[in-house]
Order: C-alpha cells, then sequence, then structure tokens
C-alpha cells in the first residue's frame, strides 16, 4: 500500500506540567513539531529529562497537550479505538499485572485488541520466543527480572500486528545481548514493513539503527535528519595505533609532535588531523621501528552534533 | 465495547481473588459468622432472632470491610503502578476502564457475599436451631450486596482522583452517613426557615441512601411483606451507581498520568 502523508505528525506541541498550587507550572515541551513516514525507523533522541516520555505519553492519549495537534494515520489521535488498533507501544519501565503469567497477560491484551483466542495464542507463542520468553510463559510476571519486564513490553507491544510501533527507552536495562536482539526486533520490523518511533537517551544505540533521528532538548527540538546528513562525511581525525610505545626523541624523529596523542598500556594513539599528516606519520613511524595497527578515520558521531546544537540552543535560550 | 469491558473485569476478578488479604478477612468473616452457632448456649430467648441479627450484621460489617479495603485501590493502583498505560494504550476507552473494574469487583464481592451467607444458613438450618430454612437469610445479604457495589463505585469514584488513604475516609464517612440520612430529612424538616428544609432535602436526596438496602428487621421479623421493596432497591442501586460512575469517568476522561 502506498500511503502519501506522514503516518505521525505532530504539530507544535507544548505542554506544562503545574509543580504545585502557588508555582509557576514547568514547560515540558515547546513547540515540538515533527512528522515520521511511512516504513521509517526514527529515533527520538535527548538526555533525561528533554521530554521523550511526555511526547510519547501525548502519542497514547496518557496525557493531553496544552496546545498542538497529533495527527496519525492522516486523522487525528482521539479517533480512538480504530486507531489504536494500528498502534503498538511499549511504555518506559515496563509493569504488569505481577500476579498474570506471561502468557495470561499476552491473552489479555489480546482480548483488548479484539484478537480471536487461537491468534493471540499463535502470536503469542512466535512473539515469546522471538524477545526470548518461550521458558517464562507459564512464569508468574511477578517473579520477572528488570530485562524480562521489557522483553515481555516488547511482546504485548506487537502482539496485535500494528503497522506503527512506539517504543520508549526500548534498550534501557538490558545487557549487552539483549539490546542486539531488540535492535535485531526493531530492523524485522522495519524489514515486514512496519514504522517505527522509538526514544532513547543512547546515541550509539540510534546512530547504528535509524534512519532518520529527532533531537530534543529541554522540550524543544535541536535537530532533525537522516543519520548520515546529520553524521555528514566529514571526518574529526584520523586515529593511528602504534606499537610499542616509542620515546619521545624516537617521536619527534619520525616528525611527531610530544602533544599528538598518548599511551594506553602497551600501544600508543595518535590522532593525525587529515590523510597527508597521517601518512607522513606512518612514514615517519615505520622508519623508527614502530608498527601500526590501526588507522581509522574517526566521523563526527551523534553525539558530537548533540552537544553543538545543544551548545547553540542554550545561548539562544538565555536571550529569550 | 461489551468485550473489552468484560476482559477488565474479568481481570480485575482475578486480580482480587489472588489477593492474599482479602482471603484473610473472609476467612475471618466465615470464623466468626460459624461462631454463632454457639450463641444459642449463651443467650436466652428467641435464638434464631438473635442468629439473624448478628449473623447478618457480621455479613454487613465484613463486606463493607472488603468492598472499602478492594475499591479504594481499585484505579489508583493501576495509575501508581503504571499498568494502565498498557490498558489506554489499546484500543480501550477511559470509561470502559472504570467501568471494567467495578464490574469485576462487583463480581468479588458477589462471591464473598454469597459464601457469608452461606454458612449463616448452615448454622441456622442446623438442628440446633431447629433445622429452619432460612430462605430471609438470602434476601437481606442480597441488600447487603447491592450496599457494597454502591460503595464500590464511591470507592472508585474517589479512587480516580485521591489517594487510598482519603479514598477510605471519604467512602466511610458515606457509609456512615448513608444510613444516617433519613435523620438528616426528619431534623432538616423541623426547622423553621424555607432554605434549611430545602437544603436538608437536597441534601438528603443527593447522599446515598443506604437504608434503601437494609432488610434484616423485616427478614428477622417474619420476612418481607413484599418482593417490590427489593425491585425498589435495585432501581435505586442502578440510577446512583450509574450517576457515581459517569461521575468518575468524566474526571477521568481527561486525567495526564504522571
Ligand atoms: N507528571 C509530571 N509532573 C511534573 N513534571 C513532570 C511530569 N512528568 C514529567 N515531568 C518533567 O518533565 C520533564 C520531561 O520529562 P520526560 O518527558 O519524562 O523526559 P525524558 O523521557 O526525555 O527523560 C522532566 O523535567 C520531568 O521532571
Ligand atoms: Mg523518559
Amino acid at each position: 500500500m502506498i500511503r502519501q502523508g506522514p503516518i505521525l505528525s505532530i504539530e507544535r506541541l507544548s505542554k506544562s506540567y503545574p509543580t504545585g498550587f502557588w508555582r509557576k507550572p514547568v514547560r515540558v515541551l515547546s513547540d515540538l513539531s515533527c512528522e515520521v513516514h511511512a516504513n521509517e525507523i526514527v529515533g527520538f533522541l535527548g538526555p533525561n529529562g528533554a521530554g521523550k516520555t511526555t511526547t510519547i505519553k501525548i502519542l497514547n492519549r496518557l496525557a493531553f497537550p496544552d496546545a498542538g495537534k497529533v495527527t496519525l494515520f492522516g486523522g487525528q489521535v482521539r479517533d480512538g479505538a480504530d486507531v489504536r488498533r494500528r498502534i503498538g507501544f511499549m511504555p518506559e519501565q515496563p509493569y504488569f499485572y505481577e500476579y498474570l503469567t506471561g502468557g495470561e497477560f499476552l491473552r489479555l491484551c489480546g482480548q483488548l485488541c479484539g484478537m480471536s483466542r487461537a491468534d493471540t495464542e499463535s502470536r503469542s507463542s512466535e512473539l515469546l520466543s522471538r524477545v526470548g520468553l518461550s521458558g517464562a510463559r507459564d512464569t508468574a510476571i511477578r517473579k520477572y527480572s528488570k530485562g524480562m519486564m521489557q522483553r515481555l513490553g516488547l511482546a504485548q507491544a506487537l502482539l496485535h500486528d500494528p503497522e506503527l510501533v512506539i517504543l520508549d527507552e526500548p534498550m534501557s536495562g538490558l545487557d549487552p545481548m539483549g539490546r542486539m536482539e531488540v535492535r535485531g526486533i526493531i530492523r524485522d520490523l522495519k524489514a515486514a514493513g512496519k514504522t517505527v518511533f522509538f526514544s532513547s537517551h543512547i546515541l550509539s544505540d540510534v546512530e547504528a539503527l535509524c534512519d532518520r533521528v529527532i533531537m530534543l532538548h529541554k522540550g524543544r527540538k535541536v535537530a532533525e535528519g537522516r543519520v548520515e546528513e546529520l553524521i555528514g562525511a566529514e571526518t574529526l581525525y584520523i586515529e593511528l595505533v602504534v606499537s610499542p610505545v616509542l620515546p619521545a626523541d624516537r617521536l619527534a624523529a619520525a616528525g611527531i609532535p610530544p602533544d599528538a596523542g598518548y599511551a594506553q598500556g602497551a600501544l600508543l594513539v595518535l590522532r593525525a588531523a587529515d590523510n597527508g599528516q597521517a601518512n607522513r606519520w606512518i612514514a615517519g613511524l615505520l622508519r623508527e621501528g614502530g608498527t601500526v595497527l590501526s588507522c581509522v578515520p574517526v566521523k563526527k558521531g551523534l553525539e558530537e552534533i548533540f552537544m553543538e546544537r545543544v551548545g547553540g540552543s542554550d545561548s539562544t535560550g538565555a536571550t529569550s | 465495547m461489551l468485550r473489552r469491558i468484560f476482559s477488565i473485569a474479568a481481570n480485575t476478578f482475578r486480580e482480587t481473588i489472588r489477593n492474599k488479604i482479602l482471603y484473610a478477612i473472609l476467612a475471618f468473616a466465615l470464623f466468626v459468622i460459624g461462631m454463632t452457632f454457639f450463641l444459642a448456649d449463651l443467650s436466652v430467648g428467641d435464638f434464631a432472632r438473635i442468629i439473624a441479627d448478628v449473623g447478618l450484621a457480621s455479613i454487613h460489617i465484613f463486606g463493607v470491610i472488603m468492598a472499602v479495603f478492594l475499591g479504594i485501590t481499585l484505579v489508583s493502583n493501576e495509575v501508581e503502578r503504571k499498568t494502565i498505560y498498557i490498558l489506554l494504550s489499546k484500543p480501550v476507552r477511559r470509561f470502559e476502564f472504570i467501568f471494567g473494574k467495578t464490574l469485576g469487583l462487583s463480581v468479588t464481592l458477589l462471591l464473598t457475599t454469597l459464601a457469608m451467607a452461606t454458612v449463616l444458613f448452615l448454622v441456622h438450618f442446623s438442628y440446633r436451631y431447629g433445622g429452619r430454612a432460612e430462605v430471609g437469610i438470602f434476601i437481606a445479604s442480597a441488600g447487603i450486596y447491592m450496599e457494597l457495589v454502591l460503595l464500590t463505585c464511591l470507592a472508585s469514584l474517589f479512587s480516580t482522583f485521591t489517594t487510598p488513604v482519603l479514598s477510605a475516609i471519604f467512602t466511610l464517612s458515606l457509609f456512615l452517613v448513608g444510613h444516617l440520612t433519613k435523620y438528616l430529612y426528619v431534623l432538616g424538616d423541623q426547622s423553621k426557615v424555607e432554605a434549611v428544609r430545602w437544603a436538608s432535602r437536597f441534601i438528603f436526596y443527593l447522599l446515598p441512601n443506604l437504608e434503601n438496602f437494609n432488610w434484616k428487621n423485616e427478614v428477622a421479623y417474619g420476612g418481607l411483606k413484599s418482593f417490590s421493596i427489593l425491585g425498589w432497591a435495585a432501581g435505586y442501586l442502578v440510577a446512583y451507581a450509574a450517576c457515581v460512575l459517569c461521575l468518575s469517568c468524566l474526571l477521568f476522561a481527561r486525567k495526564d498520568f504522571k
């Protein structure tokens, strides 16, 4: 099916929370606009307290904005049941009825989504094994670990085969294996034609996975775009790893200034500004009896871009 | 819509019957009601009357304890533990959630009331009391049950916007006042000032009149004259509960979850 407009569009969303009876409410979201298109993986990035969870709650009608509009699948978010059936949502640090087993919980979710019993059963088995919880199907959720909760959260979000999957911090609280599995699941969703919108405060998780990112800071959007556009082709520096750690006089003889690097155990790490310099250094190093173990151009990451933009937005924030 | 309400009700029912504290209260209640068996040894006079009075009063008190204990956390627990995030992100509307929760707890209370009434019935039926099958126990218990459902609706109303402790205080206050409203009416009517009379009548109709569900005396003094009183009470329950639930839904409709 070819879709014209965006699947999710957020227009000029603002939200404040009251802080007390007398005090001024705090602004959590200011004039946030963004879009998610069909079959994209979009990362929603920002440090803790940026307003990611608040935005995601608004998308799921768990909170209501002071101003602005959310449009899902081209219609208003308030459309209710039909729209909800096409969305899967996993909250931040999900928590479930501890008196149920994982299987019972998914059965409840299936009923609420209007799925048939047989459908629910087969989807549950499939998803539980996909998230690595097959063995815990009949275990009371009371006995689940935090990581298992997270996995069950993912399973319930995907149970009714939604077109748009919204995940709040799906990777936090998981071990490296778990994070890798979640990344795999998100990639599979894209391959199956779904759209994924997920938040994270860990930039490296997002960099490798997303088609596009939206960066949020203090409730304002600071950057939006395709990952490769944001990162660009720009090389920050070239990192050389050399063995052994050459003494200062031999480095000088190789034409390398003393502040160009640092020793890391038995290795010497050098940062060359560009390819020409790296090549001159390598020639000098080889002449002086060093071995170049690796030579890697280091690109500007989302982290650097984020820090740049946040620095900029902070200074404008101070004047406004 | 109905299917979703029933699913939530079934889940709430499961939640409450897997609650160990409820079992403790129920076990104690059944024990106390069972002990009326020995009242015959201690008291003189109309044994059957005493057992009906003490037994039905026990069912009433323990029923209220259970309704309030479960009702005050009915909604707030889900909000606190964020389990409601999952439910409301599904195709579930907020009023369906409120109705389902209340319905589920009503079913639990039906079973516990039935269990207590059955124990009392059996004690009454035993040889010591002449082996009379006193159906009135069940009729009076039906009235108690209707009252419990109304209290559950009130508790869940408070549970949508305040803490469990405050919900308990509000619900228990309404329980006490609800049994005294007719005195309010009588007292107010004696006033010389018309405004006071009107105000007292207004409050009388506003507050739940829980005496509408009280047939303990009729049952103890030789049975109900007519069953129309039951129908009237059921009608009152439906109308009042509907108003309370609608108010809950209104308060809940635009609530932001933390
Ligand atoms: N219910 C609430 N009441 C008051 N302040 C809140 C509430 N929820 C969030 N906040 C504040 O809003 C800001 C954004 O929170 P959140 O959306 O959870 O950020 P993130 O998910 O990006 O870490 C935080 O400063 C937080 O303290
Ligand atoms: Mg968050």
